[in-house]
C-alpha cells in the first residue's frame, strides 16, 4: 500500500500555497507533515484525501492514479481539527453511520460487533448511548476519531485533530492513537504543526516549508541530521537556539566567535568552514545554568521570562542582542530581568551557512 | 494595592437551591497577600468566575465574607470596590489613541494636566507602547489592544487589585511570550496584587508565585508551582500538574509489609515503614521523572518491561509494563531503549509521595 504525489500544485487566486511538491509514503508507518501554519500542510493533507483537486500534479494510491476520482470512491476516512460528528444521532450511530452508507452492505450484528471494538479502543463504551452535545470535547473527538477507524480504510487522513483539546487530553490522545495506529495495517498521515506530535508518534516526517517538502525521512534520523537550519530550528522542542557567529582559525581546530564574550573553541578544521559568517545553532537541552565538570562554555545573560510547560522550564534569556532558550527538566522559577550565568556545550553545536541556511557540520559525536 | 481576603465563603445559584451539591463555591477560605501574583487554575466549570465577580462585587455571595486589607467589603458596591479588570477580549476605545485610553481612567477620576501625562508616560514605558502613543486603538492587533487594556487597568495609582481573566486567549500564540513577559514584569515593578484565572497550567504556572487549584467549587491546594509539582496534595493534582503527570499506584498493606495489586513489586522499605502508621485508602505517587531506572539488571529493583517509547527530543517516555501494572518513566534523550526490553525500576523513597484517602501524608 502506499501513496504519491507527483509535482503537486496548488494556489489560491495569486497566492500560491504548494510548488511542484513530490511526495511517496508507503504503508505500516505514521506520517506526519509538519509544518508552520499556512506552510500549506492541510492543503496538501486535503489534495492526497482528494476533497480538493490538485491546479497541477498527480496524486496516486497504490501506483494508480487517483487525481480525478472523487473522495467518496477512494476508501479513504479524514478528522478533521473541530470535532465533526451527526448532532442528533447518539455516539453509537456515529461511529456505525460510515458502515450503514457503505456500498457493502453489513449485517446489524456485524456493524454492532465492529462499532463496540472501535468504541472499546477509543475508551467510548460507557457514552455509546449519548448523544455528541452531552459528552466532553475529548469525546467527541474520540468519536470522530472512531468514525474514521471503523470502515477499515486504507488510507487515514488526519488534519490537526488534537488542536482544539486542552493539553491532559491531547497528552493522552497522542499515546492512545500511537498504539491504535501501530497495529493497522494501511497508510496514517497526520498533519500538525507541533513538532511534539511527530517525534513522539510518528515513524516518519516530512518537513513543509513554504509549500514544498524541505526534508523527509525517518523521524529520528531528520531530528538529528537537519537539512537545513529551517528544518532544525522547527523540527525540536522547543525550538533550537540559532545566532551568527564569526569563525576564525585557532590552534588546531577553529573559535566560533557569538559575542565579544561568548566565544567556544571546538575541533572543527577551519578549511572545513571556509567563510567568516556562519549560523550556529544548539537545542535548548543543550544550555545549562550549572557545569559541575567544567567543560563547557560560561556565558551572562538575562532572564526575559521563564515558562513552565509540562514538567519543564523554558528559560528565555538574551545575551546582548541575542535571544537564547534553555530547557530545564523541573519546575523553577526566576524573576524577570534576573542576571544568571549560563554554560553551553560545545559537544552539541550546529552549523550552518548564513546565507542558505544549509546544514554544514557539527561538533556533537554522538546522534541526538 | 491590597491584601484579598475570601473568609468562609459559599455561593449557590438560586435556581439550584434544592439539590443539595449544588453548590457554585462551598467552604471557601483564601488569603492573597499585597503585591503578589496569584493564579486561580480549574477546568471550566470549577467556579473560577464566580469568584472573580465576587471579588468585584458583581455577585452577592450567599454567606462569607470578602476583606480588602482586612475591612469587610460585601456591601461595597462595584465601583467602589476600585477593581481592575483584564478580560479574554480586549477592552479598548477604538477611537482613542494609545494615549487617550490610558489616560481616560485618569480623566474620569477628575486628574488633568502633567499629573495625567506623567502617569501615562510611565505606564507606557514599562509596557513598551511608547511608539503607539498616538496611534488609534482601531489601527492595533489583539495583543497591543490587551496591552492597552492592561494598562488601562493599572493605570490608576488607588486600584486594590488586577483581576485577569484568560487573558490570553485571543492572542497568536508568537504574541504570547511577550504579553506573558510584560505581565510578569508589570507585576514585579508594580508590586501589584494580581489574580489570574485561567484553566491552563502553562499560563498560571509561568504568571503566579502562588497556585490555588479549585475543582468543584473547592480547593484541592494552593502553594508554589515548586510544590505543587513536587509535593501534589491529592493524586488529581499530581496527574493535572506536569507532564506526563504523576504515576499513581493503589497499594494494599499486608503482613509482609506493601503491595500493589495486580503486580509482584517489591517497595523499598523506607516507602513500606511510612505507609505502615497510614490509615485507610494508599496510594503511591511518583513523578515519571523521579523512576529510577536502569538497563542492567540490579538485584534489589523491579523488572519491568519497555511497552512504548515516545520521543520528546531532550528526553523520551517509557511506558514500562509489569503485569498488569503500567508506569511511564522519563529518561535521558541518549539512552537506547527498545520496545519489548526489560528495564530495572526503583522507586526512591524521598521523591516518592503516599495518599492516605486520596491525601498527601508527609513523610
Amino acid at each position: 500500500m502506499s501513496i504519491r504525489a507527483e509535482n503537486v500544485c496548488q494556489s489560491y487566486g495569486k497566492q500560491s500555497v504548494l510548488k511542484n511538491l513530490s511526495l511517496e509514503l508507503e504503508a505500516g508507518s505514521f506520517f506526519t507533515l509538519l509544518g508552520p501554519t499556512g506552510s500549506g500542510k492541510t492543503t496538501l493533507l486535503r489534495i492526497l484525501a482528494g476533497i480538493e483537486k490538485p491546479a497541477a500534479g498527480r496524486i496516486f494510491y497504490d501506483g494508480v492514479d487517483v487525481t480525478d476520482l472523487p473522495v467518496q470512491q477512494r476508501k479513504i476516512a479524514f478528522v478533521y481539527q473541530q470535532f465533526i460528528n451527526y448532532p442528533s444521532m447518539s455516539l453509537f450511530d456515529n461511529i456505525a453511520s460510515p458502515l450503514r452508507v457503505a456500498k457493502e452492505k453489513h449485517s446489524e450484528s456485524e456493524i454492532e460487533r465492529k462499532v463496540m471494538e472501535t468504541a472499546e479502543l477509543l475508551r467510548l463504551t460507557h457514552v455509546l448511548h449519548h448523544l455528541p452535545e452531552e459528552v466532553s470535547g475529548g469525546q467527541r473527538q474520540r468519536c470522530a476519531i472512531a468514525r474514521a477507524l471503523v470502515k477499515e480504510a486504507r488510507f487515514i487522513f488526519l488534519d490537526e485533530p488534537l488542536a482544539n483539546l486542552d493539553y491532559k487530553l491531547r497528552e493522552e490522545l497522542r499515546t492512545e492513537l500511537k498504539q491504535i495506529f501501530k497495529d493497522r495495517d494501511g497508510v496514517v498521515i497526520y498533519a500538525t504543526p507541533e513538532p511534539i506530535d511527530a517525534l513522539s508518534m510518528a515513524t516518519h516526517v516530512g518537513f513543509i516549508h513554504d509549500g514544498a517538502v524541505l526534508q523527509y525521512g525517518e523521524v529520528l534520523d531528520v531530528y538529528s541530521n537537519p537539512s537545513h537550519a529551517s528544518v532544525a530550528s522547527y523540527f525540536c522542542h522547543p525550538q533550537m537556539n540559532l545566532f551568527p557567529c564569526q569563525v576564525e582559525s585557532r590552534g588546531e581546530g577553529c573559535l566560533l566567535r557569538a559575542s565579544p564574550d561568548l566565544t567556544l573553541q571546538v575541533d572543527l578544521k577551519k578549511d572545513l568552514l571556509p567563510a567568516d559568517h556562519y549560523l550556529l545553532g544548539i537545542r535548548p537541552h543543550h544550555l545549562f545554568l550549572t557545569d559541575p565538570q567544567n567543560r563547557m562554555t560560561p556565558f551572562k545573560a538575562k532572564v526575559e521570562l521563564a515558562e513552565v510547560v509540562g514538567s519543564n522550564t523554558e528559560l528565555h534569556l538574551r545575551h546582548k542582542e541575542t535571544k537564547l532558550t534553555l530547557l530545564m527538566q523541573q519546575v523553577e522559577q526566576f524573576p524577570v530581568g534576573e542576571e544568571v550565568t549560563a554554560y553551553m556545550d560545545p559537544d552539541h553545536l550546529y552549523i550552518f551557512d548564513s546565507k542558505t541556511g544549509a546544514f554544514l557540520t557539527r561538533t556533537n559525536k554522538r546522534v541526538n | 494595592m491590597a491584601k484579598i481576603e475570601l473568609k468562609s465563603l459559599e455561593h449557590r445559584y438560586a435556581s439550584s437551591r434544592k439539590e443539595k451539591d449544588s453548590f457554585a463555591i462551598e467552604d471557601l477560605n483564601i488569603v492573597w497577600e499585597d503585591g503578589t501574583a496569584n493564579a486561580l487554575l480549574g477546568p471550566s466549570g470549577c467556579g473560577k468566575t464566580t469568584l472573580l465577580n465576587i471579588i468585584s462585587g458583581l455577585i452577592k455571595p450567599t454567606s462569607g465574607s470578602v476583606l480588602f486589607d482586612g475591612v469587610e467589603v460585601n456591601d461595597r458596591p462595584t465601583r467602589e470596590r476600585h477593581i481592575a479588570q483584564v478580560f479574554q477580549f480586549p477592552v479598548a476605545y477604538d477611537t482613542m489613541t494609545v494615549f487617550d485610553n490610558l489616560a481616560f481612567p485618569l480623566r474620569n477620576q477628575g486628574k488633568e494636566g502633567n499629573e495625567v501625562e506623567a502617569r501615562v508616560n510611565e505606564i507606557m514605558e514599562l509596557l513598551d507602547l511608547g511608539s503607539l502613543t498616538a496611534m488609534k486603538a482601531s489601527h492595533l492587533n489583539p495583543a497591543e489592544k490587551q496591552i492597552v487594556s492592561l494598562g488601562r487597568g493599572i493605570v490608576r495609582k488607588d486600584t486594590v487589585a488586577l483581576l485577569l481573566d484568560e487573558p490570553l486567549t485571543v492572542i497568536d500564540p508568537i504574541l504570547k511570550l511577550d504579553l506573558r513577559r510584560k505581565l510578569k514584569l508589570v507585576q514585579q515593578e508594580l508590586k501589584l496584587t494580581i489574580i489570574y484565572v485561567t484553566h491552563d497550567q502553562h499560563e498560571a504556572l509561568t504568571f503566579a508565585d502562588h497556585v490555588t487549584i479549585v475543582r468543584d467549587g473547592f480547593i484541592v491546594q494552593s502553594a508554589t508551582p515548586e510544590e505543587l509539582f513536587l509535593h501534589p496534595r491529592t493524586p488529581f493534582v499530581g496527574y493535572f500538574i506536569g507532564s506526563p503527570g504523576m504515576n499513581t499506584l493503589r497499594c494494599e498493606k499486608t503482613s509482609d509489609g506493601l503491595e500493589i495489586p495486580g503486580s509482584s513489586l517489591s517497595l523499598p522499605s523506607a516507602i513500606a515503614s511510612r505507609a505502615d502508621k497510614l490509615k485507610g485508602r494508599i496510594d503511591l505517587g511518583i513523578r515519571p521523572e523521579f523512576v529510577e531506572t536502569s538497563a542492567e539488571e540490579r538485584s534489589d529493583w523491579n523488572r519491568f518491561t519497555i511497552q512504548m517509547v515516545d520521543h520528546a527530543g531532550a528526553y523520551q517516555v517509557l511506558t514500562l509494563q509489569s503485569g498488569s501494572l503500567q508506569i511511564k518513566a522519563r529518561v535521558e534523550d541518549h539512552s537506547i531503549s527498545k520496545e519489548g526490553d526489560p528495564m530495572w525500576v526503583n522507586f526512591p523513597s524521598e521523591k516518592t509521595n503516599l495518599y492516605a484517602d486520596g491525601e498527601r501524608v508527609a513523610p
